[in-house]
């Protein structure tokens, strides 16, 4: 179809000359959007004016985009007048009702901090400080190289505490590297999209547009979600909406059915996976019967999906960071996903799961965590016997560099930390935020760098810094593929600093003034950008389209054939065996079963008969923050809704904006219902991070034994019906 | 000449809200004012949630314009349906008119009241299509602004789905394509020549139209 045609590219928004405007010159700046948490980041090119940005729009030409709702609106986040734009500091006791901030200077701040860091290693060792970075991931490299430097192997992120981190042990666990998955691309038949909703939630890899492409193209898609998502209404052929937390036995029906009608491919059974037989053996259990009667999904809907997915060869994998690991069998329900494909030889073939050949050098892993030349990796994994979690979380010690974070309560208690430094601290993201906030309170020395003041995690520290935001940033630069791109910030808004320049400062102060580069943001983004005979200099001379580093091989695939796919040029997989292991020798070696098997979710009952999904997310709001950010945001949702079938609603006598109660065994919230069909019968969801309505004060401290995620989305619960005025919502404080 | 319009293909459409946002950002409305919606519209009985863009259809015979006792709106040669700020003395008479119910009277309110407007260099060195006064009727404006420069409205520019395509309905290549000529105005009492147009999901039309006239809610709750 012919499209309106723009009079040309050419014409670009500059050249809309407005006579009301002032006389001084509209400029292009470019920068990165920190909306979604979600690194690599999405490119915008705003329009200044002396500095003030007037304008927002995608950044042509950039690698992850267009931007989304989020994007757009970091235009009004930047002139909110809440914003933080000085250092605080509390003047009254921890645990008084307010905790009476007041401005301090940068000089008081960084010697408050740094009086008690070097006070903590003398006394207790460096090891009793725990290094964090939450919400945006922006700072992380600074930060490890801040914690590596002092000395500290307890370094944490909301990766390790409820996020990406359970599946990428999974994946490491079973195929030896990470990933989620890829797009269909040309040679895909068949996609099975598990447990994600990149309609909401992955805009950054343009993710809508490129499956309803492939979906015109004839790519049939399986989509396993228990919601009726987006996901699910405009593109499944096929939707298994399993109960939550059964997912591994959802899997092992799918491979019953692959195995018993000879749908897998058998060379790369036989050649690649290490307990192919106890796998066969494991899911011949799992009887189409058994399958549905402990999944909710009709038999013939299993087998069609198996049917699908193993006979229209190729078929890809797009999986979630967090859908299918929160619960108390995360880790293994994840490992199961990811057999089914792999049973099916759907691994680094053209058309299934894509390994990249050429990975920047230098990176070890994703951009986010940075280099780890730079980010002290090294040093990290050298200090590995002074992790916190190595005891209670042995397999993740071993493979992930980051802290398990959910002991931090047991760890103030028993006074093994007594110091903790958050950049983008958010507590509600713990199952029991009480127990957390008062934790943190509990400590010696606290401090949190933000946009805002965030009562929730702020009222519980000692110092809150005001951090640049990302129109005033330069650090982090981004690197896609091989391509790495600069920004060109305008200056910061009232004493704000880049969250890379507090790290570096602090740095500075602790005596390695050479190690932190006088505090200096460019030199360290130089630093690392020399690995690639770049600087930063480079990168604002080529700003929009970046600089490409040339690869050094030839694409490939398959390339655990030719010795490809490991450090040391040996055919195989990363992994111990060499293969993708149905059977963990990771897992075996620690006192885990090995193999990835079901377990039973927690029971409903007659008090508790529906399950409650925590974390879903709207696609406008990214946890707590973009509520208050910016009104824009807010106006569209004032308030908490728990979403529910219209059955269970009309059982209930719910309507559309009726006041409820949400409770679990473990807590109860004031909300309003929203019947809606996305969700299944028996299943309620309720969007995290409403202060006043905290979901995860309801999900309880109970993990699962690899991973030590939380049930955030198994734990059940009932929805009753309030009165109006039943009274005021809680405060902050769980106890408030 | 040309005659614009949008095709929305619903079967596109996540509901992700970048239209929303987007809008609002190029145009800097006031609060409560949402000239690009999305609704959500359910079926039980199909198991199928349909997001529907929503916003002035710029008819080709406007009502609002026919209602307007001080002629304060009108239709640009491009097709493009305007309010007159400087006409417009908020008599109302286009909201009621008005068969998508889609025009709204500015409020007096700002999100940032204290700060004297939205950006800190002042409300007044605004573009004068980021200006709102108070008391006048407001509707989408199909972005004339970037019309006449050569871009699209900012609504199907962004769209992260591409489920919109702006059409130049004059163009014959263009009016006689199957999707432009499968696609359907949503329903009203009265023909008045929408040139926003649905590429409606397969056996969902119906509902749609019917559930889009009952209760036309914004996405949110």
């Amino acid at each position: 179809m012919s499209k309106f045609e723009p009079a040309g590219d050419s014409v670009d928004y500059l050249g809309q000359a407005e006579a009301a405007m002032s006389e001084v010159a509209e400029e292009y700046g470019y920068t990165f959007c920190d909306g979604c948490n979600e690194v690599p980041f999405c490119g915008i090119r705003f329009v200044h004016r002396g500095g003030v940005v007037t304008k927002v729009e995608p950044w042509p030409g950039f690698p992850a985009g267009p931007i989304c709702s989020k994007g757009y609106a970091t235009l009004q986040r930047l002139y909110n007048p809440d914003r933080l734009k000085f250092p605080l500091r509390r003047t009254q006791p921890k645990g008084a009702r307010e905790p009476g901030f007041t401005r301090i200077s940068w000089e008081e701040a960084y010697d408050t901090i740094v009086g008690h860091l070097l006070r903590i290693k003398e006394q207790y060792g460096p090891q009793a400080v725990f290094f964090y970075v939450g919400d945006p991931k922006e700072p992380r490299a600074a930060v490890q190289r801040l914690a590596t430097t002092y000395g500290s192997a307890n370094y944490g992120c909301e990766s390790s505490t409820a996020c990406r981190r359970a599946a990428q042990l999974a994946e490491l666990l079973t195929y030896g590297f990470p990933t989620l998955g890829s797009l269909p691309s040309a040679e895909t038949k068949v996609a099975l999209v598990w447990g994600t909703n990149p309609a909401y939630s992955g805009q950054p890899y343009m993710c809508h547009g490129a499956l309803a492409d492939a979906k015109q193209r004839g790519v049939k898609f399986i989509v396993v979600d228990p919601r009726n998502t987006p996901m699910v209404g405009t593109l499944a052929d096929i939707h298994l909406a399993p109960r939550p937390g059964t997912d591994a036995a959802l899997a092992a029906g799918m491979m019953r059915v692959i195995f018993s009608e000879g749908l897998e491919d058998q060379d790369f059974c036989a050649n690649w996976i290490h307990g192919i037989d106890e796998l066969r053996s494991y899911v011949d259990g799992f009887s189409l019967e058994r399958v549905e009667q402990l999944t909710g999904v009709p038999a013939a809907s299993v087998e069609a999906a198996a049917r699908l997915f193993a006979g229209e060869r190729p078929g890809c994998l797009m999986t979630g960071s967090q859908g299918t690991t929160h619960n108390r069998n995360a880790t293994n329900n994840h490992r199961a996903i990811l057999m089914v494909p792999a049973v099916c030889g759907y691994i680094d073939v053209p058309g299934g799961i894509q390994k990249p050949t050429n990975p920047l050098e230098g990176m070890g892993g994703v951009w986010a965590d940075g280099p780890p030349v730079f980010s002290g990796r090294e040093t990290l994994l050298g200090l590995r016997e002074q992790r916190l979690d190595r005891d209670e979380f042995p397999a993740w010690a071993e493979l992930l560099f980051e802290v398990e974070t959910n002991h931090l309560v047991e760890w103030a208690r028993e006074g093994k930390i007594k110091a903790f430094l958050g950049w983008g601290l958010n507590t509600m993201i713990w199952a029991q935020t009480s127990e957390y906030q008062k934790a943190i309170e509990s400590l010696e020395f606290s401090m949190a760098v933000d946009y805002f003041y965030r009562p929730w995690s702020h009222d519980f520290v000692d110092l809150v810094l005001p951090a640049a935001m990302n129109f005033e940033r330069k650090a982090p630069f981004a690197v896609h593929g091989r391509t790495v791109y600069g920004r060109t910030p305008v200056p910061p808004q009232g004493e704000c600093r880049e969250d890379w320049q507090i790290a570096l400062e602090i740095g500075d102060r602790l005596g390695y003034e050479d190690t932190f580069f006088g505090g200096d943001v460019e030199a360290a983004c130089d630093d690392i950008l020399k690995l690639w005979n770049l600087d930063y200099e480079t990168l604002r001379n080529n700003i929009e389209i970046g600089i490409t580093v040339p690869a050094q091989r030839p694409e490939a695939v398959r390339k655990h054939e030719k010795g490809l796919n490991r450090p040391d040029g040996k055919p195989g997989f990363p992994t111990p065996t060499a293969k993708i292991e149905a059977f963990s020798t990771v897992l075996d070696k620690h006192g885990y079963r090995a193999l990835p098997e079901h377990q039973e979710p927690m029971a409903i009952s007659e008090e508790y008969p529906l399950v409650l999904l925590s974390g879903s997310r709207l696609p406008y709001i990214t946890h707590s923050k973009w509520r208050e950010d910016a009104p824009w945001l807010l106006e569209l949702q004032k308030e908490p809704f728990v979403d529910i079938h219209p059955e269970d609603a009309r059982t209930r006598g719910l309507a559309y904006g009726d006041p409820v109660t949400v409770r679990s065994a473990w807590g109860e919230i004031r909300v309003r219902a929203k019947p809606t069909i996305m969700m299944p019968r028996g299943v309620v969801g309720l969007m995290h991070g409403w202060a006043g309505a905290n979901v995860n004060e309801l999900i309880p401290r109970d993990f699962d034994p690899i991973s030590g995620y939380p049930p955030f989305k198994e734990t059940p619960c009932e929805v009753l019906k309030t009165d109006e005025d039943a009274g005021e919502q809680k405060g902050v404080r769980a106890d408030g | 000449m040309a005659r614009y319009g949008i095709v929305v293909d619903l079967d596109r459409c996540v509901g992700c809200m970048t239209c929303v946002l987007s809008c609002k950002e190029e145009n800097l409305t006031r609060p409560g004012v949402w000239w690009n919606q999305i609704l959500q519209v359910e079926s039980e009985a199909q198991d199928r949630i349909v997001y529907v863009r929503y916003a002035c259809m710029h008819c080709d015979e406007p009502p609002c314009m026919a209602a307007c006792p001080n002629e304060a709106i009108y239709r640009r040669p491009d097709g493009v349906v305007l309010v007159d700020q400087n006409k417009c003395a908020g008599v109302q008479a286009c909201v009621e008119a008005c068969p998508y119910d889609v025009i709204v009277m500015t409020p007096d309110a700002e999100y940032f009241p204290e700060e004297g407007g939205f950006l800190p260099a002042g409300e007044e060195a605004l573009a004068p299509y980021r200006q709102h006064q108070p008391g006048k009727a407001s509707m989408c404006t199909l972005c004339y602004q970037r019309i006449d420069v050569g871009r699209q409205p900012a609504c199907v520019e962004g769209c992260p789905s591409k489920a919109m395509t702006f059409v130049d309905l004059d163009d014959h290549a263009i009016s006689e394509d199957p999707s432009v000529l499968r696609s359907q105005p949503m329903d009203t009492d009265v023909n008045s020549k929408p040139k926003v147009t649905y590429v409606f999901p397969e056996r969902l039309g119906d509902e749609i139209k019917k559930k889009v006239r009952e209760n036309p809610y914004m996405l949110g709750g």
